[in-house]
């Protein structure tokens, strides 16, 4: 099949309490390339004022008939048409706004519909031993607790990095909190089909909602709801540190630990698609790999086999590098080469930018090598596969491996293992060859979201 | 001794005097060594023309630089003209707002407010307002110009006014600074003072700022008072964009009339929302003539935007009391004709300038 164009702008409308919501001067979205793709509505403070006054008084989306619901919400969202979008069309603006390989936004859209669809019971995974979901549970007679939420109405700050960050507050809705998306201004395509596959499958415009708005807007937004994720930067994650209603997502700095007892030409594969894979811009994709022993072998050979991947548009079936306008190619071009002072490139070392000639540029991949374990480059987390190669040795400890989403660690070390998992500031630990960005419904992303959503609840003498 | 001015420059807002002739009044005496103030005298040498002589009308005030950074360190003394001798009645000294650094200064005399108070007073009654009727006005004071406008227009009603005071620079910091929680205290505050007055007094007219009404539609108690006995609402004091201000006028307060309010301190009075227009038409703020002219010009270029076309708003005040030419605000507007044939342009959707941002790079992948 050719790739689906669409012509004529494509109106994304804020889903509001009353339906599609459209604004008088809707904000134009880009695709890579600097042209006009599509007309956001931004809808301004008092909007999301009395969107959240409705979520607030909606009701939970039911528990029964839950599973169904979800079920054909994925399924409308893998194939239907979805906001005068057939999937084709859907995936081919994912691919020209964020820039993400066509063949990662379509395995997103597949793996995204099974995510939906399990979201119920990836939710019940969270849940501890002791509390029940229904008060009416028979259990409860001997005095047990309740699984209940800490509020009504979840907020979600979205980013536009990949299509798959939408999986998350699916299981908020599942919880039956009402849910209120912003979606990121680069890529809104994604939230919005599927906030409207769950409106089309049952879900009611008060109990879910898409509210693009402009920076400042968002605020209103997460101040508004009982609890908010928000992504982004180090200065964001900062910002909401210690307000206990926001759940920050920040820079994953994902990283891969190969021990001594390991040959890592063995792994070669799972290191480099650790990096490189879903186009290198998830959160979930190694920032820098630590090696017992010298470094240098594997920063040649990680080099080697990413140098060969073409910089070609996203949109083509072939791409596998990310995508972005030129001057911001530009940018973060310069702003690796201020960072890479005094390391050794690899891979990169000549620019990144490989200039498509239409305004965008693809990013090529970089791959520096660093003095020691402790260099401050290994926390610098770029959208492209970039990577970090250091030494590592016994006497440097987990202190360089703190600070962590992901850490795969290629080693045979038990007591290792041990303590990377006793650490407080590594999300998630993969044992052996599994690549970094791996996940599957039910398996917790950065903890259960229900550690943030839920408490359990004494409930005693309940009939 | 008080020097006899040109009765032309004495002109009510609705003498009907011809705006050129006015213009060139006001070049007469505030740049007459006998009667303009010290701040112009002071300047005249520096400026490549005579404005006695060059400035034939509204058109000619574009030859004026725009000096109004000079009114941050004034003495505001200096900017009272001469030729009121010892007469001078200074009722106020306002400030600008202050985002662009130290506030800039001007100052009220008796005779402008009175010229002032009138215009606003009028097109409040063409807008059908009711005579006598409470006021609750919830706005900046003090220093700030739009509270005392609107305490005025209240006044001359025949309405009785009930405030509450606002800080607006203490909410910028704390914005500013990213002190949300606090902004939201404060804002909480001063929505608790208007629903003790909402709630146990008759208000007719109610006057706020954007900020305070999009926060009013979240409180049903409220919304159920005010749609219910209030006649008329006057928003000012900050931009209101059309999605807002459609959203309030036909879901938030539909049983009230929105009535827009574009002032600024160097305007030194307010334009009130030409009278007839529905939520879903762009909101249209005359210009006041003779005192008050808007030009919309693109901001690189300075050249006048097109009829219908978006630009950046410059703001002249003449009148007896005060000079202010050629100031380039921090809005941008679109350029619209003025109603009944009024000198230099109308604006509509004024909106902030916005902020330019360069590529940045912020680490990590969001």
């Amino acid at each position: 099949m050719t790739t689906a164009e669409v012509t004529g702008p494509v109106y994304l409308d804020a889903l509001g309490p009353r339906g599609p919501y459209r604004t008088r001067v809707p904000s134009a979205v880009t695709d890579v390339s600097g042209a006009e793709v599509a007309r956001l509505s931004l809808v301004p403070p008092v909007y999301v004022g009395r969107a959240l006054g409705a979520l607030r008084k909606a009701e939970a989306v039911p528990a029964a008939g839950l599973d169904a619901l979800l079920a054909a919400a994925g399924e409308e969202f893998a194939t239907g048409t979805v906001g005068g979008l057939g999937v084709r069309e859907y995936e081919h603006l994912v691919s020209r706004t964020s820039g993400t390989p066509l063949t990662v936004v379509r395995a997103a859209t597949r793996g995204t519909a099974r995510f939906v669809s399990l979201a119920r019971s990836s939710a019940e995974q969270g849940r501890p031993r002791g509390a029940v979901s229904d008060r009416r549970d028979p259990v409860l007679e001997a005095g047990h607790a309740v699984w209940a939420r800490r509020g009504n109405v979840f907020a979600v700050n979205a980013s536009g990095n990949h299509p798959g960050v939408h999986r998350l507050w699916l299981e908020a809705l599942a919880l039956g909190y009402r849910v209120a998306v912003r979606p990121s201004r680069r890529e809104p395509f994604t939230p919005h089909r599927l906030v409207g596959a769950l409106h089309r499958a049952g879900v009611r415009e008060d109990q879910l909602m898409l509210l693009p708005t402009d920076h400042r807007t968002a605020d209103t937004l997460i101040r508004g709801a009982d609890r908010a994720v928000v992504y982004g930067g180090d200065e964001v994650v900062a910002r909401y540190a210690h307000d206990p209603h926001v759940l920050p997502q920040g820079p994953g700095r994902t990283k891969i630990l190969i021990t001594a007892d390991t040959d890592w030409q063995e792994h070669l594969d799972t290191i480099v698609g650790s990096v490189a894979d879903e186009g290198g811009t998830a959160c979930v994709n190694a920032t820098a790999v630590f090696v017992e022993g010298d470094p240098a072998p594997l920063a040649e050979a990680v080099a080697a086999r990413l140098s060969r991947l073409p910089a070609l548009p996203p949109e083509d079936a072939r791409a596998v590098l990310p995508v972005c306008p030129l001057d911001r190619a530009r940018a973060l071009g310069s702003y690796l080469r201020s960072v890479a002072t005094g390391t050794r490139a690899w891979l990169g070392g000549e620019g990144l930018v490989d200039d498509l000639g239409d305004g965008s540029a693809a990013l090529r991949p970089a791959v520096h090598q660093v003095v020691r374990s402790s260099a401050p480059q290994l926390r610098t987390e770029l959208p492209f596969p970039c990577v970090w190669v250091a030494p590592w040795n016994r006497a440097d400890g987990i202190a360089p491996l703190r600070d962590t989403l992901v850490l795969s660690a290629l080693t045979r070390d038990d007591a290792l293992l041990d303590a990377l998992l006793a650490e407080p500031t590594i999300a998630n630990v993969y044992v052996g060859d599994h690549p970094t960005y791996w996940m599957a419904p039910g398996v917790p992303h950065d903890s259960y979201l229900s550690d943030f959503l839920m408490r359990s609840k004494a409930v005693a003498g309940a009939p | 001794m008080t020097y006899e001015s040109p009765t032309v420059l004495d002109a009510g807002p609705s003498d009907g005097v011809d705006p050129d002739e006015f213009v060139r009044a006001a070049m007469r005496w505030h740049f007459d060594p006998a009667t303009g103030s010290r701040y112009w005298l002071d300047r005249a040498d520096r400026l490549a023309f005579d404005p006695r002589r060059d400035v034939k009308g509204v058109d000619d005030l574009m030859l004026f630089p725009d000096l109004t950074d000079e009114l941050r360190d004034v003495p505001v003394a200096d900017l009272i003209p001469r030729g009121y001798g010892g007469g001078a009645r200074l009722l106020n000294v306002f400030d600008s707002g202050g985002t662009t650094g130290a506030p800039k200064r001007v100052v009220q005399l008796d005779d402008w407010m009175r010229h002032s108070t009138e215009q606003v007073d009028q097109r409040l009654r063409e807008h059908g307002l009711p005579v006598g009727a409470q006021w609750l006005t919830v706005a900046p004071t003090g220093p700030h110009l739009v509270g005392d406008v609107l305490q005025r227009a209240a006044g001359s009603l025949g309405g009785p006014g009930l405030s509450i005071d606002m800080d607006p620079r203490w909410v910028k910091k704390l914005v500013a600074a990213g002190r949300s929680n606090e902004v939201e205290s404060y804002t909480d505050h001063l929505v608790e003072q208007c629903r003790r007055i909402l709630l146990t007094q008759e208000i007719g007219v109610l006057a706020a700022t954007t900020p305070l009404l999009e926060r009013f539609a979240r409180e049903d108690d409220l919304l159920e008072r005010i749609n219910g006995s209030v006649e008329a609402i006057i928003w000012g004091g900050t931009h209101m964009d059309p999605d807002t201000r459609h959203l309030l006028g036909t879901e938030v307060f539909p049983d009230v009339p929105l009535i827009g309010m574009y002032g600024n301190t160097m305007m030194l009075t307010a334009l009130l929302e030409r009278v007839g227009l529905s939520a879903a038409e762009p909101c249209v703020f005359d210009p006041v003539s003779p005192y008050v002219f808007l030009s919309v010009v693109d901001p690189d270029t300075g050249e006048r935007a097109e009829v219908g076309e978006r630009g950046q708003v410059i703001v002249s005040h003449v009148s007896k009391s005060m000079l202010i030419p050629n100031n380039a605000e921090r809005d941008t507007a679109l350029r619209m004709r003025p109603a009944g044939g009024q000198a230099g342009d109308a604006v509509a959707d004024v909106a902030p300038v916005p902020t330019v941002q360069g590529e940045t790079v912020i680490e990590g992948v969001y």
